[in-house]
């Protein structure tokens, strides 16, 4: 079976600027792999260790971005693909969701598609919905685990793990699936393998080799601010721990925070 | 395109607090859009959610009754507010932002090909245009969404954003909606509570702990009581969940939950960016720390500068006493 990956290229942390032109400025921040996205590679993983045929990480991105696609190869990935355009960079989460889905749909052969349950950066968890829903494929979203993928019954069923419970849903091939944090542990590639890759370099598509005219996002940035400083706290003192206890006790009492 | 269509949640047989909210902020966005307040309601029998949402002023109740729609499924429930939306074409729609709600409401907007804004704390119509606020980057940007004009917007609004519609209004009307054909491809077989279930988002308190309390047993022994004693849930900092002292659900921050009690206490949490993330718009913060240089004092409300070993005994003693608890 053909599995992809989707990737997001975020800042490490989120200690990020606004640019004048509103964009995000992470200058001097390293830029990682989203975290939930290494779940998605690894639970992509098992299932083509399962399952055999080809699995390709797939990404949005400038060739800065290229490093960290060779670590998604070391880690056992076999086919990777960046999506390279001018045309992409201001694009709104479901208009990112139309280029990937073009590219999915290129590539033809596609059974399942994993995903983060968002990125750390952006926070919406928007995109995987909008991956299925672009191609009209199945979805199963928040997934804690994955039970089972049967590729002759064109099937899986996995558990998915909502706020409070957790619901056990099976869903028609082809599907995208996007994973929460603890469904797996993410292997660390081998050096071995990393020396490999070192000069793998992914095929690139353009805008134009995916059919995509201009785009219009319907979802635009007008305002970015920073948050209003939070008013500057008190450090409660006394000459003992029990004296400082008794001291914020009162006060949170004074101020009906308890 | 006119008004403002709000998709009603149910939290045991009632229309969820979350709704009431989005009832209220839409009645006034609907009078700035120049269109009615209408709602949502979906699933096997949802008469009794259709009238309390009546109650709670929507003009129209759209309901869209049938057997498939027992429980969620995203092509189910899409197919469905998809025929609302025919019916009441509104420009915007309105729903929460649990991740269900995000699954449903990313997935309409993409279908609707409609515009889209998460977890949105605010919400503008000015001279006819809509403008949503939401926060990213772990809270460290604020960003205003604007739309364009000729497409629905989908909004999915964070908890305690507004102030909750007041019932007894009257006069709406619930109109019946037959579902669309539709082919439920993702067939759910079951649910279960997940056990233990701490729901972190809607605690009023959390107290959470890191790395200063040493170990494991420490944190059973300091988090829970005073999580208890204060009526609340117990959280952790990324750090402890990963050396595997307490399960993920409880983790706060960039990779777990996002909270915004009204008091939340990090004991032994040193602030680590991505903790921050997670909880800084919290009401109140108490920070205890050894560490007086530890950033989480630079977002504390109240903070003591101390060995939370030793500290968080006498702090739930003495809120045990002083609250008769």
């Amino acid at each position: 079976m053909h599995i992809v990956v989707c990737l997001k290229q975020v800042p490490r942390d989120n200690s990020v600027k606004i640019n004048p032109d509103l964009s995000i400025n992470a200058d001097g921040i390293e830029k990682i792999i989203n975290l939930f996205d290494e779940y998605a590679i690894e639970e992509g993983l098992v299932w083509h260790e399962k399952h055999g045929g080809k699995l390709t990480v797939l990404s949005m991105g400038s060739d800065e971005w290229v490093e960290q696609i060779r670590r998604a190869l070391a880690m056992g990935a076999t086919d990777s693909l960046l999506l390279k355009d001018a045309a992409f960079a201001k694009l709104d989460t479901l208009a990112a969701a139309k280029v990937v889905a073009a590219a999915i749909q290129k590539l033809g052969d596609v059974d399942l598609v994993f995903c983060g349950r968002n990125s750390t950066d952006d926070e919406s968890g928007a995109f995987a919905p909008a991956l299925a829903r672009t191609l009209g494929w199945a979805q199963a979203t928040y997934v804690g685990k994955v039970l089972e993928v049967d590729p002759a019954a064109q099937q899986l069923s996995a558990e998915r793990h909502l706020e409070g419970e957790i619901e056990t849903v099976s869903a028609s091939l082809p599907a995208v699936v996007s994973v929460i944090k603890d469904i797996n542990s993410p292997r660390y590639p081998s050096l071995l393998k990393i020396k490999k890759v070192a000069k793998i370099t992914p095929p690139v598509w353009s805008a134009a080799d995916l059919g995509i005219g201009t785009i219009t996002p319907v979802t635009t940035i007008s305002n970015r601010v920073p948050p209003p400083p939070r008013p500057s706290g008190e450090m409660v003192d006394g000459p003992d721990a029990a004296a400082k206890v008794k001291k914020l006790v009162d006060k949170l009492l004074e101020n009906q925070i308890v | 395109m006119a008004g403002v269509l709000v998709y009603i949640e149910q939290a045991g047989g009632n229309v969820a607090a979350i709704s009431r909210e989005l009832l209220g902020k839409g009645k006034e966005l609907a009078a700035a859009l120049g269109g009615p307040l209408n709602a949502l309601v979906v699933g096997a029998n949802p008469t009794g959610l259709a009238e309390q949402a009546l109650n709670f002023g929507a003009a129209t109740v759209y309901s869209v009754a049938d057997s498939s729609l027992e429980a969620y499924t995203t092509d189910g429930y899409v197919a469905a507010a998809k025929a609302a939306v025919e019916a009441a074409n509104p420009a915007l729609i309105l729903a929460g932002a649990s991740f269900q709600m995000r699954d449903f409401g990313a997935s309409l907007a993409a279908d609707l090909d409609a515009g889209l804004a998460v977890d949105v704390v605010d919400l503008k119509v000015e001279g006819g245009a809509i403008s949503a606020t939401r926060p990213s980057h772990g809270g460290n940007v604020i960003n205003s969404f604007s739309f364009v004009p000729d497409k629905p917007v989908v909004a999915l609004v964070r908890k305690q954003s507004f102030a909750e519609a007041p019932d007894g209004a009257s006069g709406g009307k619930i109109q019946s909606l037959s579902l669309p054909a539709t082919t439920i491809r993702t067939k759910v077989q079951g649910v279960s509570a997940k056990s233990g279930a701490v729901n972190l988002t809607d605690a009023a308190v959390i107290v959470s702990g890191g790395r200063g309390l040493s170990d494991k047993d420490n944190y059973y022994k300091l988090i829970p009581p005073l999580a208890e004693t204060l009526g609340g849930a117990y959280g952790a900092s990324r750090a402890i969940v990963d050396a595997g002292w307490v399960p993920y659900e409880h983790q706060v921050g960039q990779t777990g939950k996002t909270v915004s009690p009204k008091l939340y206490v990090a004991a032994g949490v040193s602030g680590a960016i991505q903790h921050l993330a997670g909880m800084r718009t919290s009401r109140n913060i108490v920070a205890i720390n050894k560490d007086p240089e530890a950033p989480i004092f630079r977002v504390a409300t109240f903070g003591i500068v101390g060995d939370v070993n030793e500290v968080l005994p006498l702090l739930t003693e003495e809120l045990q006493r002083r609250l008769g608890r």
